[in-house]
């Protein structure tokens, strides 16, 4: 009896083990995006798939609210999400905003890869090539002031073991369309703003105020993480477009550690060119990190069987107890004594 | 005696709630810096710093007087130990002209505990000085 017992327990603890390292890798598995980032920019009509299930057959049309404005949540009765891709690092999504196409640099990587796939070379993605782990000189589109280089070069080198979202911090900036979970977009036409909700990130939330109202000015424009963000619609309601300024610092743009100031200033589009895909546009324009703009684009699809569920970063986050700075010294938690400790032998960690 | 302890430990407290949630990724200099300079860091030394998307600005105070930032350089040929060299000028008390120059690294550039230290050089008087952001 105490055999069968015993059974039991190993049973349901190995079906539970198998279960949530299912749910893991399901929650880890490339999104629509992130075979985006090592493949073309998806063109807007793709993006039927999604991590929670995919919608199968052709393309529905574009759903409207009452006024015909482009309806960019739930069409009421039904459920649905946006299944936010996982983008590592943005770079690989940069376009020419004149053709919406990636720019020319980008083209060319990925030709030489699917060349080198072609001849059996099987590279793809994180070697030297396409902006994966090869700092600065593996993205010379990207237009880094000095010290933002040497920012994303040391980012590059320790492989991110700094990154803010892995303290659960909240992303800012277009990272937040970027973290693979799902988000929704509430319109509120009678309340004059719009909100979105986000399962991950910290399960955070940006307003957008559509009153037509300025961005606060100066001492009264507080820095955070979203920023401030004021909307209207363009081309007849068909597109969302969103101005941000007043970020802090306590954010990277992405995975790979591409850093930003407080300088940053970012106009959104969103455009839904078909029920199952949310077409996101971001031109980034941040003075103190970067010599000129750049605009970042990706789609994103829609699962309409899914809803929001219940996602907590903080809980249970043990990175933050192991992670040690450049001089053995823990980041969070008492240090050794002395300013400056020494440092260990065997250089940086 | 206790109630030093507990004003002590209240201080603390408080000093590391904001280090923990002020993490800053931006120019590292685009933040406050205080530390000291001279044996045992006797001498109090604060740096109120700003990035202006070109240069560094704000002040220098290495004691007696808050200096203004002139001019900034960075070594970037090690992207975990960046060389740098602050100056600044302005007057001491007495109005006289002071500048002060400050040659050194700056280490561990990705967390909020960022450490710049070397030598501070302010009119005749030179020494080691250690600085932590804020």
């Amino acid at each position: 009896m105490k055999n069968s017992l015993r059974t039991a327990l190993v049973a349901s603890a190995a079906v539970a083990m198998f279960a949530s390292t299912a749910w893991l890798q399901a929650q880890q598995a490339p999104a629509a995006g992130q075979i985006q980032q090592e493949g073309s920019i998806a063109p807007q009509a793709a993006g039927q798939g999604g991590r929670r299930g995919r919608n199968a057959g052709p393309a529905e049309p574009t759903p409207k609210l009452a006024d015909g404005t482009v309806n960019l949540g739930r069409v009421p009765g039904e459920k649905g999400i946006w299944n936010l891709p996982y983008i590592t690092n943005m770079a690989m999504n940069v376009i020419d905003p004149a053709t919406g196409q990636p720019v020319p640099e980008i083209q060319a990587q990925r030709a030489a890869q699917a060349a080198a796939r072609g001849a059996g070379g099987g590279a793809r993605g994180g070697g030297g090539g396409g902006g994966g782990r090869g700092g600065v000189k593996s993205e010379p589109w990207m237009p880094f002031k000095p010290w933002a280089a040497a920012v994303y070069d040391y980012n590059s080198k320790n492989e991110s073991q700094y990154d803010p979202e892995g303290f659960c911090l909240p992303p800012g900036g277009p990272r937040m369309f970027a973290t693979p979970y799902p988000g929704e977009i509430l319109q509120l036409p009678e309340q004059k703003r719009i909100v979105m909700i986000f399962e991950g990130g910290t399960h955070i939330w940006r307003e957008i105020y559509m009153d037509g109202r300025e961005h606060p000015k100066g001492d009264q424009l507080n820095p955070t993480y979203l920023g401030h963000s004021v909307g209207h619609y363009e081309d007849n309601g068909q597109t969302l477009v969103v101005d941000v300024v007043g970020f802090n610092e306590n954010s990277w743009l992405d995975y790979f550690g591409h850093p930003h100031t407080d300088k940053m200033h970012v106009v959104e589009k969103f455009t839904r060119p078909n029920k199952g895909t949310l077409h996101y546009v971001a031109t980034v324009d941040d003075p103190g990190a970067y010599t000129k703009p750049f605009t970042l684009a990706w789609d994103i699809p829609w699962n309409g069987t899914s809803e929001l569920s219940e996602y907590i970063c903080q809980e249970n986050n043990r990175y933050l107890n192991r992670l040690q700075d450049d001089f053995g010294q823990p980041v969070f938690g008492p240090k050794q004594p002395g300013i400056k400790p020494v440092k260990p032998a065997g250089g940086t960690k | 005696m206790r109630s030093i302890f507990l004003r002590t430990l209240v201080l603390v407290s408080l000093l590391a709630v904001p280090a923990t949630a002020f993490a800053q990724f931006g120019h590292p200099f685009n933040s406050p810096y205080s530390g000291g300079w001279g044996k045992d860091n006797a001498n109090r030394l604060l740096l109120d710093t700003h990035w202006d998307g070109t240069k560094v600005t704000g002040t220098i105070n290495s004691g007696g007087a808050t200096l203004n930032v002139t001019d900034s350089t960075f070594d970037y040929s090690d992207p975990s130990a960046w060389k740098v060299t602050l100056k600044a000028e302005g007057k001491d008390k007495d109005g006289k002209p002071v500048t002060a120059t400050l040659v050194g690294a700056l280490e561990n550039i990705g967390v909020y505990y960022k450490i710049f230290s070397g030598t501070i050089t302010q009119g005749t008087q030179k020494g080691d000085f250690v600085v932590t952001r804020n």
